[in-house]
């Protein structure tokens, strides 16, 4: 008996090193995660945008044990292709790449994975990797399905073709799994090889495909398969059930991560409650109750979201349904300079333009790739809701399906406001036709629940570790611009609390009143006086156009690090509190009042404001991503003053137009 | 790019979307940009390779020799180049 079995990633130090290699749709990852399980995690490429899962695992077979490093690469079609996944699985195979924070040493083991219902295309790439004179084992996976499909392949004939083990095995059931944890411990050269030449190659993989496999001729019509894809690519019926579809999956995002979502919330709050009562008031207090914790814990309450957005864009792929999407998307976003590629990223980008754009690296052309990219932050992120709500029930107070319109409005222009980016870009600095897309349809199945929640682990732990890191860093720089340098109490609220103090016998609720009222001079004072609201002030002749005031200018500069943050910086302006969960606060950042006394949230300031958020590029993460992923900073740059540029124009011409029209 | 097995069947070679649905044929050459040609190729529409129309229209997809199905936009497809099996 042999077994596979995970161990603790730093336990070890092994040099001994597995890459795993095969077409995309073979089920190489599946078959992976079967051996490795929890313990795998996904790896950059340093220098590249290509990521792969790795593990290290214990083989045992027999007496002997081999402690290695797996590595699942990307799924290709051939190593001598002009794709960046083609380069990195050339580059690991050479030992000038790896994994980061794994030496770059030439494998000890390739294995194969190939698809036993497509047996003669998956021998092309056994055929390329045999030329690398390195111990190989070739797994022929899906086995099961094969069968179902009276599909045989001689197992004996085919290893002796290849000179090297082959198994047969079903990732889905484990079938084979513990012979294949065998076979790579004694892994050893091919004793044949194939040609090196492409027509060469596919000569060979015809003939032995024509000595190992037999299959029913003609092989049966796949009627369901056919009546499926002629519903989901047909051009109205495909809309329609990806309309259906995608609403569900939103609904499910929405719905169901309300309740962890308030779980979270709730988490924090009392975190911070409990940190609050056992730190003495002061600077430390402040920095971790304000800085630290309401900080991490804003942006940790969206986790539900995205795990739940990945876990079910996982399943949706398992079914095969996402490439007949994307052949629908397709023919919408063509005429806009955009492939049906862009779909994934696209639709990422509405929970976190952060993954969005790392889905982008997926897209074969580099001009379709960086229009994606260039145009994913404007779709209406989950970081967007808090200000979105905000906006929408000061606009349309006790009026919710108002309000429903004109949060699907804000959704809508997002998306418009995309496609006109990238038809501009690409008639002018990406000028170039989009490339046709030509994709594999995978076989309809049922999604592999295992591997789906692997990944959204994986994701999950991805965001936390952002949330630890940059975001924690970017919000206590942000409470410390709003906290310092601080201000002394104001002459007049000195005096309410002198006028307090008379009445703390005769009237405790007006003194209470009295209190509160200083507290809030104070704190706006405050906020004026600090390094954000000195910002503010200089900033604010900018805005001015737009209807913004000082404290608004505050809130608008304070996003540019993270959008999210504008409610809560709103709160600690105009309330002196940043708790926004207490409806009394958001009411009192509605009723905000100027220093001269007028309403902050008027008609037009609100809807100026609207646009500005649908459009403006707040998110320095963000940025960050699009630098990496594009290439360098000139597109993140581009990205931010397009944005810029697109945002101010349009809440200008809002608020102008309301004000020419007699609104306020 | 452009790949020919042999010059008499290139004569009869028709475009992929002239294949009517469940008309099969044997690839000829692909005559498209040479990284779309060379991805096609490695994705199994080599020449000689056998093909059955399963969807005309924008995408057509297709099922290569059975073992799996390739949607492909009608631009690309449209200069796959086909010999219909009699």
């Amino acid at each position: 008996m042999t077994t596979p079995m995970p161990m603790p990633t730093d336990s070890i130090s092994s040099s001994h090193t597995i890459a795993v290699l095969g077409n995309p749709n073979v089920g190489k990852t599946t078959l992976f995660n079967r051996i490795a399980g929890i313990r795998a995690k996904t790896s950059n490429f340093p220098g590249t945008t290509q990521e792969a899962r790795i593990a290290r695992v214990k083989l045992k077979a027999g007496g002997q044990t081999i402690e290695s490093l797996l590595i699942d690469l990307p799924g290709i079609y051939s190593l001598n292709l002009d794709l960046s996944e083609s380069k990195v699985c050339v580059d690991v195979l050479d030992g000038t790449a790896a994994p980061a924070g794994e030496e770059a040493n030439i494998p000890d083991v390739l294995l194969v994975v190939i698809d036993a219902t497509n047996l003669m295309r998956n021998l092309t790439i056994v055929g390329e990797t045999l030329g690398r004179r390195l111990p190989t084992v070739v797994a022929v996976n899906m086995v099961d399905v094969a069968r179902r499909r009276s599909i045989h392949v001689d197992q004996a004939k085919l290893s002796e073709c290849l000179g090297c083990p082959v198994v047969m095995c079903s990732a889905r059931s484990g079938e084979g799994v513990d012979e294949l944890a065998a076979k790579l411990c004694q892994a050893k050269v091919p004793t044949r090889s194939a040609p090196t030449d492409i027509d060469g190659i596919e000569r060979w993989a015809q003939d032995i495909y024509e000595v190992v496999s037999a299959s029913p001729n003609p092989i049966k019509e796949d009627t369901l398969t056919d009546r499926l894809d002629r519903a989901f690519t047909h051009p109205i019926l495909g809309v329609l059930s990806f309309a259906a579809i995608m609403t569900a999956l939103f609904w499910m995002i929405f719905k169901l991560a309300a309740y962890p979502m308030d779980w979270i919330d709730l988490w924090f709050g009392s975190v911070g409650g409990y940190v609050g009562s056992h730190i003495p008031p002061g600077p430390i207090h402040d920095l971790m109750v304000d800085g630290v914790i309401a900080g991490v814990g804003g942006t940790v309450i969206f986790l539900p979201q995205i795990c739940l957005l990945f876990f079910l864009l996982a399943l949706l792929e398992g079914t095969g349904y996402l490439a007949r999407a994307a052949f629908v998307i397709d023919r919408a976003l063509r005429p806009f300079g955009m492939s049906g590629h862009a779909f994934v990223p696209l639709l990422s980008s509405h929970a976190c333009a952060i993954p969005g754009i790392m889905a982008a690296r997926a897209i074969p052309d580099r001009r379709d790739r960086l229009a994606t990219i260039l145009v994913a932050p404007f779709m209406s992120c989950t970081a967007r809701i808090p200000v979105y709500i905000l906006l929408t029930s000061i606009l349309f107070p006790d009026r919710p399906l108002y309000q429903a319109y004109a949060f699907t409005m804000c959704y809508a222009i997002g998306i418009l406001a995309g496609l006109f980016t990238s038809l501009l870009f690409r008639r002018t600095i990406l000028r170039g036709k989009s490339r046709p897309m030509a994709l594999e349809l995978p076989s309809y199945r049922i999604p592999d629940l295992k591997s789906a929640l692997l990944l959204t682990l994986d994701r999950g732990m991805i965001f936390l570790k952002k949330a630890g890191t940059m975001i924690l860093a970017i919000s206590i720089v942000l409470w410390w611009l709003n906290a310092y340098p601080k201000a002394g109490p104001t002459d007049e609220a000195i005096a309410l609390r002198t006028q307090a103090e008379s009445f703390v016998e005769i009237d405790q609720t007006q003194a209470d009143e009295l209190y509160a009222k200083a507290d809030s001079l104070d704190t706006r004072n405050a906020a004026a006086n600090s390094m954000l609201g000195k910002l503010g002030t200089t900033f604010q002749p900018i805005f001015a156009p737009l209807g913004y005031d000082r404290q608004l200018t505050v809130g608008v500069l304070a996003s540019f690090a993270a959008r999210e943050v504008f409610v809560s910086t709103m709160a600690v302006q105009v309330a002196g509190s940043d708790d926004v969960d207490d409806d009394s606060v958001l009411e009192s950042i509605a009723n905000a009042t100027n220093d001269d006394g007028s309403r902050i949230f008027t008609y037009g300031t609100s809807w100026s404001l609207l646009f500005f958020y649908v459009l403006a590029s707040l998110c320095l993460p963000t940025l960050v991503v699009t630098a990496k992923e594009a290439g360098g900073w000139k597109w993140a740059f581009l990205q931010l003053g397009w944005m810029s540029t697109l945002a101010y124009v349009s809440a200008l011409a809002a608020y102008q137009f309301i004000l020419a029209a007699g609104g306020s | 790019m452009m790949t020919t097995t042999d010059s008499k069947i290139e004569s009869k070679a028709v475009p992929l979307t002239q294949l009517v649905r469940g008309q099969t044929g044997r690839i000829e050459c692909t005559q498209a940009h040479p990284d779309d040609c060379s991805m096609l190729r490695a994705m199994g529409l080599h020449p000689n390779a056998s093909v059955q129309m399963c969807r005309l229209g924008e995408p057509c997809i297709i099922s290569l020799s059975g073992a799996c199905r390739i949607g492909l936009a009608k631009d690309i497809a449209s200069r796959v180049m086909v010999h219909i099996d009699e």
